[in-house]
This record gives C-alpha cells, structure tokens and sequence, in this order.
C-alpha cells in the first residue's frame, strides 16, 4: 500500500514536471512556427500566381495583391489578375502528397503548380516535386481532366508524360490534381 | 549487475565516455539506433540535425535520469524514463521547427521518433539508473558523439553517390549517374553492413 502511493506520487510529480517543461517550451516557440507555417504557405501561394517577392516582403505582398476566399472546405486564394490558387492534399505511394496549384484566369488551364510535401522514392516518385518535371503542366487544360500518359507520349494539351518507373506516384498525382480541381472549379 | 557497479567506479571519466565512441560504440558493438541511421543519412544536413538531436536528448534524459535514480520506483522506471526521453524529444522538436524549420521539413517524423531510439532507453536502463550523473552524462555524451560521427560517415558516401552532392554543393563531375538505390533505406542497408565489417575488423585490432 506504501509503495503503490509512492509510485502515484512519483507519477503525478513526474507529469506535473514534464508537463510545465512542455507548456513553457510551446510558449516560446509557437508565435515562431506559426509565423514558419504562415509563410510557407503564403511563398508557395505568391509562387504559384507568379507574383514576384523577397523573403522579407512576402508578406505584405501577399496581403496587397492576394484575396483569400473560404469556399466550403477549401480556401481558394485570388490574384489580382483573376487567376486562383488552391491547395491539394492526397495519398502517395508511401505517404501524404500535399501543394499548391493555379489555374489562369480562364479557370480552365494551369497556371503553375508546386509540390509542398511528398515522401515518394527518391529518384523516382520523389522526382514529381522537380520544376522540370513540373514545368511540363504549364497552361496545359485541367477541365475537364488531365490525362497522364507513358513517358514521351503526352501530344494532346490535357496530357502529361508519367516519370519512368514512378507509375504508382504519376498514377496518384493524376488521382489528386483531377479530383481536386473538379471541386474548385466547382466551387467557384 | 554488482560487478558492473563496482567497474563504474573503477573506471576514469575519461574512459567512460570514449567507451561509447569505440568499444561499446551504440551502432557497430551494441547495434542500437539502427532505423534511424538507415532513414536519415542519405543527406549530410540531416545527419548532423539527427546526431545533434539525439546527443541532446540523450545527454539531458540521462542526467535527470540519473539524478532521480533513488527516487524513481523500481517498478515504474521504464515508464519514467519514457516521459523523461519524450520531454526532452519533444523539446528538440518544437526547437527545430521554430528555428530550423528546413532541417525539421527535411527530418519529418524522425525527430519524434528519436524517442524509440533504442540508445536513449539503452543507456538509461544499463548506465545511467546505476551511476552517478557526472559519469552518465559523459557516457551519454560519448555514446551521442559515437552515434553522430557514423551518421556522418554514411551521410558522407550516401549524399555524393545518391545525390551528386554534399550539403547541398555538387561535389560529382557531371558524367556521375545517381545511385539512386543509396538514397533509400535499402541502400544504406548495404552501405551500414560495409561499415560494420570494417569499424569491428578495426576494433578486433584494438582490442
């Protein structure tokens, strides 16, 4: 009986301790990460409308030329040229594949696209968050679908050639990029 | 276990913390930590963030482990040097995040895995539950020191033969093909063995 009460009293002194050190630490750094997080998104939204920034001005930029709309579930962010951004999240082969797209004012064709998060193979799969391969989605035609195609095959302007040897990512990719564009352009 | 006690003692600063950057090195003698350095070393940025973190970590769960090791009840000590290792993980984490936030990006879920690191909960249950704290932080210290120096050493073969690079600069001519097979934890299986051959070949010499 003596020892269970010490084991208690070990373990709610231990919790209280670890718990205060937890506390203290998430009060000094969560304005930081916060502000991490807001930027990150932010960047790749200015990166994606193709509207110049420095690391420093990002912000305000954002602020002066950006209008952000909450649309259902989805945040669609405006540009002063009437095209959109939006965010895509979806399962990979291994993981989350998690960026940033925009259509051109059309809301037809892409603007440009950037891959925030992916945990593919790297080499392989992890390839699809290079610029040269996403290069190749410039202004091609998302409505009513992209088609993905073997590599070298892409002809007409709503195909896109596949990475050797990542077919599962591609095929993933092609997955997510319809499905949520389908749903922005619905909304709006 | 009074045997080993008795040893602790005996043995001078100095050699308990070079014991675990040589003889009872955590990676090529105890082969602790294994996943870790198969999963982040493919670049060098990565390794050094994750043999800091884990020098950390280790370092501070040991001394507070070591301090508390007559007041912590026999039959609760694994949980408490669980809550002890995961404060102190977690404090690593949030650090990174808010001030290295490419490094955290980098490492994703590895930073909070180093609390299943086997060397941390290793070291709290074979030295620093039975030595004082001046000894279990240096033994803390070398095997953090140990730990990190092979993850450089992997980084230092993955990144320039997966990648072409080493920390971030091309270091390859431009002929090189990327192996792509080292930047996968596969790869590092082949490469760690190589390793191990080697370091405990050597370390049969030195014995």
């Amino acid at each position: 009986m003596k020892s269970a009460l010490k084991i208690l009293i070990f373990c709610i002194a231990m919790g209280t301790c670890s718990g205060a050190l937890l506390v203290g630490i998430n009060t000094l750094t969560a304005t930081r990460i916060d502000r991490h997080e807001e930027l990150k998104l932010k960047t790749a939204v200015l990166d994606v409308l193709l509207i110049p920034y420095t690391e420093d001005n990002a912000l305000d930029i954002f602020k002066a030329n950006v209008e952000t709309m909450n649309k259902g579930n989805m945040m669609i962010y405006k540009g002063k040229d009437q095209a959109v951004a939006f965010e895509f999240k979806g399962p990979g082969v291994w993981g989350a594949i998690s960026g940033i797209i925009s259509l051109n004012p059309d809301q037809k064709t892409i603007r440009n696209l950037k891959i925030l998060h992916q945990e593919e193979t790297p080499g392989l799969g992890g390839r699809i968050a290079e610029s040269d391969y996403l290069k190749q989605f410039k202004n091609k035609d998302a409505v009513p679908r992209l088609v993905f195609t073997p590599p070298g095959k892409a002809r007409a302007n709503n195909e896109i050639d596949t990475i050797t040897g990542a077919t599962y990512s591609s095929k993933a990719l092609e997955k997510l990029l319809n499905t949520t564009i389908k749903d922005a352009v619905g909304l709006l | 276990m009074i045997n080993q006690q008795v040893d602790t003692k005996q043995k001078s600063w100095l050699k308990v913390m070079t014991m675990g950057m040589w003889n009872d090195h955590p990676i090529f003698c105890m082969v602790l930590g294994i996943c870790s350095a198969l999963a982040i070393t493919n670049r060098m940025d990565n390794a050094i963030a994750m043999g800091a973190g884990v020098t950390f970590c280790l370092v501070f769960s040991s001394f507070f482990i070591s301090l508390f090791r007559n007041v912590i009840p026999a039959r609760v000590r694994m949980l408490a040097y669980m809550v002890t290792i995961a404060t102190f993980v977690i404090c690593t984490d949030r650090f990174l995040k808010a001030y290295f936030p490419p490094i955290s990006a980098a490492m994703g879920p590895y930073v909070g895995l180093i609390i299943t690191n086997c060397i941390l909960m290793g070291r709290a249950e074979a030295f620093a539950s039975k030595s004082n704290p001046w000894l279990s932080v240096l033994d803390a210290f070398g095997c953090g020191i140990g730990y990190s120096f092979i993850l450089i050493l992997m980084a230092l073969i993955r990144e320039p033969m997966g990648f072409g690079t080493i920390l971030g600069q091309r270091i390859m001519p431009q002929f090189w093909t990327n192996w792509v097979i080292l930047t996968i934890a596969p790869g590092a299986f082949f490469l760690l063995g190589v390793y191990l051959w080697i370091l405990r070949t050597l370390a049969r010499k030195t014995e």
